[in-house]
C-alpha cells in the first residue's frame, strides 16, 4: 500500500479524491483540511508520497511543502501540486520549487491514482 | 476668406482713382511735382497703405507745398517699396503693377499686364475671390481683407489687401486698384505661437529633438514641468539627459535606425520617472529645415494599471471556477465509472452529456485565461533550441487518446532530417496539438491526418491537414476570430470553444511566424503556421541539443 498524504481545504474535492483512490485499492490515505494540520500529523508520521492543494486558507501548499522539507524524515518525500492555477508556464515554476508533478483541477478520478504512481517511480 | 472691412466709396479713393486711371507710375512721377491736387491723390495713397492716414486742406497744402511734397514724396518711395500694387481695368484684367509686385510674386511684368487679376489669386482658381471682390467694387465699395496670392513658383503668400473702385470725373467706374502687404510670415508665426499654445495645453508630453546636434528644440509646459526643465535650458539637453529616463540609449538607437531607413513613424514604450509612456516617434523632414524628430509621450500607466486590475480579475474568476468543476466533473467521472454502483441506461446518457460539457467549460475557462494572458503581454515565452521533428512525433504520442476516439491516424511527411528551431518549442507543440484536435473533429471517421513539414532557407511550414467537410466561404474570413458564430462549426457537438485558433495565431506571431489555411468545401482543409529559422544554427546546436536531452 503507498501510503498518502492528501492536504486539501474543499471538502468535496477530499471526497472525490478519496473516492478515486480507494477504487484502486493500493492507497492508504489520510486526509488534512490545511497545512498547519498537515504539519501537526506528519510528526509521527512518513508518507510515500505527498498531494498538496496549492492555493489554501492559511498555510499555501507550498509553504506547507516548504517546512516539511526541513523535518528530515520528510526531506525527500515526493510530493504532487494539486492546483486551480496549473497553466503551462506555472507548472514549469512548481517543479522548480521541488514539485515532482503538477496535477491541474479540475483531474480525471479514474486517473489520478495513475498520475501519483508515476510521480512516485520519478 | 475673411473679408474684414467694406467701406462705402469716398471722394479721396475718387480723386485718388481720377488720377490712377491714367497710370499708377505716371500719376506718381506728376506728384512729385508739387500740385495740390496730387497731393491729395498722394495722401489718398497712403491712406491705403494705412501708413499714415492723412486728410489736409488744399489751402494749407498750398502753403506747405514745397516740404510736404519732398515728405510726401518719400513716403510715397517707401508705400512704394513696402506695399505690392496693381490697377484693374472693368473687365477684371491687370493694367499695371509695381515693381514690389514683380518682385515678390516672382512674375515678369508682361506676364501679368493684360491678363485677368483672377490669376493671382490661390483660390478655387482665383474665381471666387476675384468674383467677391469684383461686387463689391462694382457696387462702388472698398473690399478689404485678406487676399493669398499665387507665385510665379507656385508658392502661396498671404496679403492683406485694400482695393479701392476707381471712378473717372464723371463718376463712371473705370476699375480698381489695390495695395497688399505681404503678411505670410506674420501669419505663419501666428499659426506657430497658437500651435504652441494648443501644445502646452495637452496632457501628453511633446519633444521636438534636432536631428543633427541631437539636442531639443522644444517641449511643451507638460514636459518641461515632469522633467523640471526651462525653456532657456532646452537646447543644451539631449535624450540621454534626462535623468529620470530608463532606455535612454534604446531611444537613441530607435532616432538613429529611423533616419538611416528613412522610416517616418515609429511607436515604442519607455518609462519615464516610474511612469510607462506609449511613445510615437515622428521624423520631420520639411523643406529647407532641419531634420527634426517629434516625441509624443502619453502616460499609459492608468490604463496599464486597469487592464492589470481586470486581467487580475478575469484570472481570479476563472480560476476559482475551477474548484468547483472538479467536484462536478470528479464526481461524474466516479458515476460514469460505476464507483457508486449501476446507473440505468439513459442516466448513464445523461450523465455523459454533463460529462462532455463539463469538459468543454474546462476548455474554455483555460483558452480564456491563455488570452487573457495573451492581450496582456503576460504570456512568457521561453526560446530554445531543439529539433521540430522531434516535436512533431512527440505530439502524434500526445494526441493518441483523441486520435483513438475518432478512429483516426497520423501521418507525418518531411521529419525525415532534423530541423533545428531556436523557439518556444512548448507553444509551437500547443499550437500543434489544437491544430490537430480541429483536424480530428472535423475528420471523417477511419480517415488520416496529415502532418507535413517542410523546410525553406529561412523559414519552415507546418501543415496540418485534414479531409473533413472544408470551411464554408462565408466563415473562411472569420475564423481566426474570438467566438467566430461559424455555420457548420458544430462547436457544441465538437467540444470546441471558439478560441483555440486566436490563442494560435496569437502564439505564431508571438514567435515571429505567421499562420494561415486553405480550404475546399467537400475536400478538406490544410491549416499551416510558418516559422523562422534562425541562420547559423548548425550542427554544434544539434549536438549540444542532444546531449541535453540525453542528460
Amino acid at each position: 500500500m503507498i501510503k498518502l498524504l492528501h492536504v486539501e481545504d474543499d471538502a468535496d474535492i477530499r471526497e472525490i479524491a478519496e473516492m478515486s483512490l480507494s477504487l484502486t485499492g493500493e492507497f492508504d490515505i489520510i486526509q488534512c483540511a490545511s497545512g498547519e494540520d498537515a504539519l501537526s500529523r506528519v510528526a509521527d508520521y512518513t508518507p510515500d508520497v505527498i498531494l498538496l492543494d496549492m492555493m489554501m486558507p492559511g498555510m499555501t501548499g507550498r509553504q506547507t511543502l516548504e517546512a516539511m522539507r526541513k523535518m528530515p524524515h520528510l526531506a525527500d518525500v515526493p510530493a504532487i501540486f494539486m492546483t486551480a492555477r496549473a497553466q503551462f508556464d506555472e507548472q514549469e515554476e512548481l517543479r522548480k520549487i521541488g514539485a515532482a508533478e503538477v496535477i491541474s483541477k479540475p483531474f480525471d478520478p479514474m486517473e489520478l491514482g495513475e498520475q501519483i504512481k508515476a510521480a512516485i517511480k520519478k | 476668406m475673411l473679408n474684414l472691412f467694406k467701406q462705402t466709396r469716398n471722394g479721396a479713393a475718387l480723386a485718388f482713382g481720377g488720377l490712377l486711371s491714367a497710370g499708377w507710375y505716371i500719376s506718381a512721377n506728376s506728384l512729385l511735382s508739387g500740385t495740390a491736387m496730387h497731393s491729395l491723390a498722394v495722401a489718398g495713397a497712403i491712406v491705403i497703405a494705412g501708413i499714415t492716414p492723412m486728410w489736409v486742406s488744399s489751402r494749407a497744402m498750398a502753403k506747405r507745398a514745397s516740404s510736404q511734397n519732398r515728405s510726401l514724396s518719400q513716403r510715397l518711395m517707401a508705400f512704394d517699396r513696402h506695399v505690392l500694387v496693381n490697377v484693374v481695368d472693368t473687365q477684371g484684367k491687370l493694367t499695371e503693377v509695381n515693381d514690389q509686385m514683380l518682385q515678390v510674386t516672382g512674375y515678369a511684368l508682361d506676364t501679368l499686364v493684360g491678363q485677368p487679376v483672377s490669376m493671382l489669386y490661390a483660390d478655387n482658381e482665383g474665381h471666387n475671390l476675384a468674383h467677391a471682390i469684383s461686387k463689391c467694387l462694382r457696387r462702388g465699395e472698398t473690399w478689404q481683407g485678406e487676399t493669398p496670392l499665387r507665385c510665379a513658383d507656385g508658392r502661396v503668400i498671404v496679403t492683406h489687401s485694400t482695393i479701392i473702385p476707381l471712378f473717372d470725373s464723371k463718376g463712371k467706374w473705370t476699375g480698381s486698384i489695390a495695395a497688399r502687404t505681404d503678411i505670410t510670415r506674420m501669419m505663419k508665426l501666428l499659426g506657430e505661437h497658437e500651435t504652441i499654445e494648443t501644445l502646452d495645453e495637452l496632457r501628453d508630453d511633446i519633444w521636438i529633438l534636432d536631428a543633427d546636434t541631437q539636442n531639443f528644440t522644444y517641449m511643451n509646459k507638460s514636459a518641461l514641468s515632469r522633467l523640471k526643465w526651462s525653456h532657456d535650458s532646452l537646447r543644451e539637453q539631449g535624450i540621454r539627459d534626462i535623468a529620470p529616463l530608463e532606455g535612454a540609449d534604446d531611444l537613441v538607437t530607435a532616432c538613429d535606425q529611423m533616419r538611416h531607413d528613412s522610416q517616418n513613424l515609429a511607436h515604442t514604450e519607455v518609462v519615464l520617472a516610474g511612469i510607462t509612456f506609449a511613445v510615437t516617434i515622428k521624423f520631420l523632414q520639411v523643406g529647407n529645415q532641419a531634420d527634426r524628430f517629434l516625441f509624443v509621450l502619453n502616460d499609459i500607466s492608468e490604463r496599464l494599471a486597469e487592464e492589470r486590475t481586470k486581467s487580475d480579475f478575469i484570472s481570479m474568476v476563472s480560476h476559482e471556477l475551477r474548484s468547483p468543476l472538479t467536484s462536478i466533473k470528479g464526481s461524474m467521472g466516479l458515476l460514469l465509472s460505476k464507483a457508486a454502483g449501476d446507473i440505468p441506461e439513459k442516466a448513464q446518457a445523461l450523465l455523459e452529456i454533463a460529462h462532455r460539457n463539463a469538459d468543454r467549460l474546462v476548455l474554455i475557462i483555460n483558452d480564456i485565461l491563455d488570452l487573457e494572458k495573451i492581450s496582456t503581454g503576460r504570456m512568457e515565452f521561453e526560446t530554445t533550441i531543439g529539433d521540430l521533428c522531434d516535436l512533431i512525433r512527440e505530439s502524434d504520442h500526445a494526441n493518441e487518446m483523441l486520435l483513438q476516439r475518432y478512429g483516426l491516424q497520423i501521418e507525418i511527411a518531411g521529419t525525415d532530417h532534423p530541423i533545428l528551431l531556436e523557439t518556444d518549442h512548448n507553444r509551437v507543440m500547443q499550437v500543434l496539438n489544437n491544430l490537430i484536435s480541429n483536424a480530428c473533429k472535423f475528420s471523417p471517421p477511419g480517415g488520416k491526418v496529415h502532418i507535413i513539414v517542410q523546410e525553406g532557407t529561412n523559414e519552415v511550414k507546418i501543415s496540418v491537414k485534414d479531409h473533413g467537410t472544408g470551411i464554408p466561404e462565408g466563415d473562411q474570413h472569420k475564423i481566426f476570430q474570438r467566438f467566430a458564430d461559424l455555420q457548420n462549426s458544430d462547436r457544441a457537438t465538437k467540444g470546441g470553444t471558439g478560441l483555440g485558433l486566436s490563442i494560435c495565431k496569437a502564439i505564431v506571431e508571438s514567435l515571429g511566424g505567421r499562420i494561415g489555411f486553405e480550404t475546399r468545401e467537400g475536400k478538406g482543409t490544410e491549416f499551416y503556421f510558418v516559422l523562422p529559422i534562425s541562420q547559423g544554427l548548425g550542427n554544434e546546436e544539434l549536438a549540444v541539443s542532444e546531449m541535453r536531452e540525453a542528460s
